[in-house]
């Protein structure tokens, strides 16, 4: 099964790509990541005249031969950072063609993958799955974790994504994503700690408890990047004559008349939520990727995420 | 505005259902979407469980109810009463004559007004009523039978033009007549000033309408204008101007000879419904066209200009076999044009026939005399009979000493009492031969190509009359001549002391030399066919019109028809011919001269017509013009309104679609928003 996670090739491409941390964070253990600091490594990066008190095993002695000055080597500082994907898989992320779950889980599968490769620790973790127990994978370390994360990734697509699954977890409440990443942020990043690293959210965003959460993870030191997974039939909804729209989580019940208006006020409506999300987003340094499942998978690691920033 | 179906509108009762459907609130139909988080943020009203909902303005709902009341109104079949055509078939008789050409109406001409009032009147016609269209002009002709089209109608009327004659409004009538007859329920619509002349009392079939155009009569005219040779060889003009307006008026008239101005009269008054009259003398002598011209504008221009041609005598070679006849030769010589030749004996005339000399053309006076010794287009035998009769030429015989060929003498008769056959007959015009007394006449059988003209009783021994007839006078045409026999000698009886003795000479001459002394008319009617002879060793004759095109004329037994006279002005005749390759010419003149056509005064009615079956020139008739066409229009428009309204969803999103194929090309096109 993993195997089919991914593709050998697909990976191998995957390897080539790496995770840019924004902060300057300082890990403790060396990893292969770029970090804003500069340091020893082999990765070289600049240079500086030598002051008193620099380590003078760094000294450039061949710029010394040719200027008979003295110079510090400066090397990008390379470190290692715990990666926390999180995956919402409440049962609004059941919709779309592809799943948005399921398409939420690939770009998980991928980004961890990307990590795992650069050294650095994956944690995952599903927010309102139908079970609790199944929804956490523990930070891992090493590329030879993949295929436990894969594992992880597609037992929680099995568990939650199915029709099955649907109907006997109908009865369980919705659960407040405010609340869930509170008690993530107090859990894995407690008062005090130093690097929480970096975070991914993978959702739909469907709650207004998302942004509540949010705000507590930006304030506990995360450097987050939100990855917004919508459905076409969100973004382009084709409804026609007189409905009554039933809310998969709750059950809310709202009366339409679609008609050209009332789409096109959706679709308006959408845009300046999205707006009003990426504002959001900007005033914390998060990243704000909006998406629909529509868009293949590999224009998205490969050409959408590294203009965003999120990968090189 | 009147219903023919008002029941329809109990389908009004529609409409307060239509609104009804829009104040019940629908069921819906239930679909669960993964999140209702945006759609709670728009929709504003949620009442729940009320059965009714407030009514809200929605351009669906008006639209329905609008193409509802459209179809309703449709269905009522409005209509308006209007001055038009009803029944199941009208015929449209426009006259098209000259008089219809007088611009006093706004449209322009009588017949451009007749014309808009007929597309008018066909456009107002119900759709099932047949059009037939009739053009009443040089001769009457349908332009259009019995149709439904109603395009084809237009362009028929639209092709009328007036000519320059007069219509012939009877035919007109009458065949719209046979063609009502068969349709009952027909209505004949005549559209005219009413200036025709119909057959009296004349009766139709089918209702009859007589819708009239024109507001003035105030017209002058050229009615006559004639050329006379003059003593001293010159040329005298008459010119009648008639004014057929009820005021007095004022003109001037310019008389032109080969184009160039003559002279100028101004006429001061002329009286309502007076002529005046003027006599230009000594016209140039070489003149041959001379053109009279009333200056300035009147109603009708046609009548304004006349031409005439300077009339061309033409000599005609008589050749009298005779041994003296002073009645006869005093006779003929007062005949306009006759030349007469006598041959110096009978003897030697009898052989000089034989030989065919050449012909000679009539028109070549000149020749006449050098030539006439041989042969001439008449030869009158009197009293003696040739041996063998010239080859060609017309024959006059009196008292044939003995039979010819072409009749057998039997014998004598005495003291005939001579009768005409048929007072009609063109030798006996103006002649009164009743009063006629003969001594003698030579008794011969009617031959079988001949045609009594007078006839003789034959009277026996006590004085009573015998009932037994004897041709005195007869003619005929025999081997492509016309022949005239007179059986008895002149001498033998007291004809030629008569009165009609002159006259019947003018007769026999004319009528054996036909056309002959002037063969082509000076002046001629317009649309009149013209007959004239081809002359000898003339085989065709080229026309030139007014306008400048040509055609050729062939002659068929020696003559010439031509029909094409519909123009006003000159016509040129040349001659073509093997003896006469650059030919002689000729002209005549088509003039309008119609008092009819010149008085424009509308008439109020129809002269002398009767309709079968409808009042007589009923002037105003109810037609029923029907609205439901627009409405059943507008119907369509709304319901496609509604529709597209309806749907504009789906054609926004096929605008979106296109849209977006055209101008996106990069990989982020999935991407949402901003």
């Amino acid at each position: 099964m993993s195997e089919r996670f991914f593709e050998e090739g697909f990976l191998r491409r995957l390897e080539r790509l790496a995770l840019i941390a924004r902060q300057a964070s300082a890990g403790k253990t060396q990893g292969e990541r770029r970090s804003q600091k500069r340091g020893q490594s082999v990765e070289f990066s600049d240079f500086r005249p030598y002051v008193a008190g620099d380590d003078f095993r760094r000294i450039d002695w061949n710029a010394y031969a040719r200027l008979e000055r003295f110079f510090i080597k400066l090397f990008v500082e390379e470190e290692d950072l715990t990666v926390h994907l999180l995956i919402d898989a409440s049962r609004s992320m059941r919709w779309g063609e592809p799943q948005k779950l399921w398409y939420a889980a690939q770009v998980a599968g991928a980004l961890g993958y990307i990590a795992l490769t650069g050294l650095d620790r994956v944690t995952v973790t599903a927010v309102g799955g139908a079970n609790p127990a199944a929804s956490y994978f523990p930070p891992h370390r090493g590329k030879q974790q993949a295929l436990a994360l894969f594992d992880f990734l597609q037992k929680l697509v099995q568990e939650n994504g199915s029709a099955g699954s649907n109907n006997s977890a109908a009865a369980s409440a919705p659960v407040d994503p405010e609340l869930a990443l509170r008690a993530y942020a107090s859990t894995r990043a407690p008062n005090g700690a130093q690097r929480p690293g970096s975070l991914v959210l993978l959702s739909d965003l469907m709650h207004d408890g998302w942004a509540e959460g949010l705000r507590v993870l930006a304030s506990r030191g995360f450097e987050i990047t939100v990855i917004q997974v919508l459905a076409d039939e969100e973004v382009n909804p084709e409804l026609h004559g007189d409905l009554k729209l039933i809310d998969s989580e709750d059950g809310t019940e709202v009366e339409i008349t679609a008609d050209y208006d009332l789409l096109g006020r959706y679709k308006k409506n959408l845009v300046t939520w999205q707006e009003s999300i990426r504002n959001f987003c900007m005033a914390r340094s998060m990243l704000y990727v909006p998406l629909t499942t529509s868009l293949p998978l590999e224009d998205l690691l490969f050409v959408w995420l590294e203009r965003q920033g999120v990968l090189r | 505005m009147n219903f023919l179906a008002p029941g329809a509108f109990i389908l009004g009762l529609l409409l307060p259902v239509i609104v009804a459907l829009y104040l019940l609130k629908l069921r819906r139909v239930e679909k669960e979407v993964p999140s209702t988080y945006l759609w709670v943020k728009m929709v504003r009203d949620v009442e729940a469980n009320a059965p009714w909902q407030r009514l809200r303005p929605n351009l669906l709902m008006i639209l329905q109810l609008l193409f509802m009341a459209a179809l309703i109104l449709a269905l009522a079949r409005p209509f308006a009463w209007a001055e038009g055509v009803s029944g199941d078939a009208a015929i449209f008789i426009l006259d098209a004559s000259a008089s219809m050409a007088a611009a006093d109406v706004e449209a322009g001409s009588r017949l451009e007004s007749a014309k808009q009032r007929a597309i008018q009147l066909v456009d107002d016609l119900p759709d099932t009523a047949r059009v037939t269209i009739i053009e009443a002009g040089r001769e009457a002709r349908v332009l259009l039978s019995s149709s439904l089209d109603r395009r084809q109608a237009h362009l028929a009327i639209e092709s009328i033009e007036a000519w320059n004659g007069g219509s012939d409004l009877g035919v007109a009538l009458e065949l719209g007549s046979a063609i009502a007859a068969r349709q009952p329920g027909t209505e004949i619509v005549v559209l005219s000033d009413g200036r025709v002349t119909l057959p009296q009392r004349l009766a139709l079939k089918g209702r009859l309408r007589y819708i009239p155009f024109g507001l003035s009569g105030e017209n002058q005219a050229i009615s006559l204008l004639s050329l006379e040779q003059a003593p001293g060889n010159t040329l005298t003009a008459f010119v009648q101007v008639t004014n057929y307006g009820s005021q007095p008026a004022a003109r001037r008239l310019s008389l032109f000879t080969d184009g160039s101005l003559e002279n100028v009269y101004d006429l001061k008054e002329i009286p309502p419904g007076g002529q005046q009259n003027v006599i230009a003398e000594g016209l140039p002598a070489g003149t041959r066209i001379v053109e009279a011209r009333l200056d300035g504008d009147d109603i009708l221009k046609t009548d304004d200009t006349a031409v005439a041609v300077k009339p061309e005598t033409q000599s005609l070679p008589v050749r009298l076999v005779t041994q003296g006849n002073l009645f006869l030769e005093t006779a003929l010589s007062l005949q306009q044009g006759v030349v007469l030749t006598k041959p110096p004996a009978p003897a030697d005339a009898e052989a000089a026939p034989s030989e065919t000399g050449e012909p000679t053309p009539e028109a070549q006076p000149t020749a006449v005399d050098e030539t006439a010794g041989e042969t001439s287009a008449l030869t009158i035998y009197d009293g003696s009979v040739p041996e063998q009769l010239p080859a060609s030429g017309n024959l006059v015989f009196i008292a044939p000493p003995r039979s010819t060929d072409l009749f057998t003498t039997t014998g004598q008769v005495n003291t005939p009492l001579p009768r005409a056959v048929d007072p009609a007959d063109p030798l006996l015009a103006n002649v009164s031969i009743s009063g006629v007394s003969i001594l003698d006449a030579v008794q011969i059988p009617l031959p079988d190509w001949a045609v009594p003209v007078v006839a003789g009783e034959l009277v026996d021994e006590d004085g009573s009359l015998t009932g037994e007839n004897v041709p005195l006078i007869f003619r005929g045409e025999v081997g492509g001549r016309r022949i005239v026999v007179i059986a008895f000698d002149l001498r033998h009886s007291d004809l030629p002391l008569q009165v009609a003795f002159p006259l019947l000479w003018s007769n026999i001459v004319d009528w054996l030399s036909p056309g002959g002394r002037s063969s082509v008319p000076a002046q001629v009617a317009p649309g009149e066919t013209i007959t004239f002879s081809a002359g000898e060793g003339v085989s065709s004759a080229v026309i030139t019109r007014p306008n400048g095109a040509s055609v050729e004329v062939q002659a068929e037994n020696g003559r010439f028809v031509y029909a094409g006279t519909e123009e006003l002005g000159v016509y040129q005749i040349r001659f073509v011919g093997a003896q006469a390759a650059d030919g002689p010419s000729a002209a005549f003149a088509v003039n309008l001269f119609s008092p009819i056509e010149s008085n424009l005064d509308p008439a109020d009615n129809l002269p002398g017509l009767v309709s079968e079956d409808g009042p007589e020139n009923a002037v105003t008739q109810k037609a029923m013009r029907e609205w439901w066409r627009p409405l059943a229009l507008l119907a369509l428009g709304l319901l496609t309104g509604e529709w597209l309204v309806y749907q504009r969803g789906a054609l926004a999103r096929i605008r979106d679609l296109i849209f977006r194929r055209s101008l996106s090309t990069g990989k982020n096109r999935q991407i949402t928003g901003w």
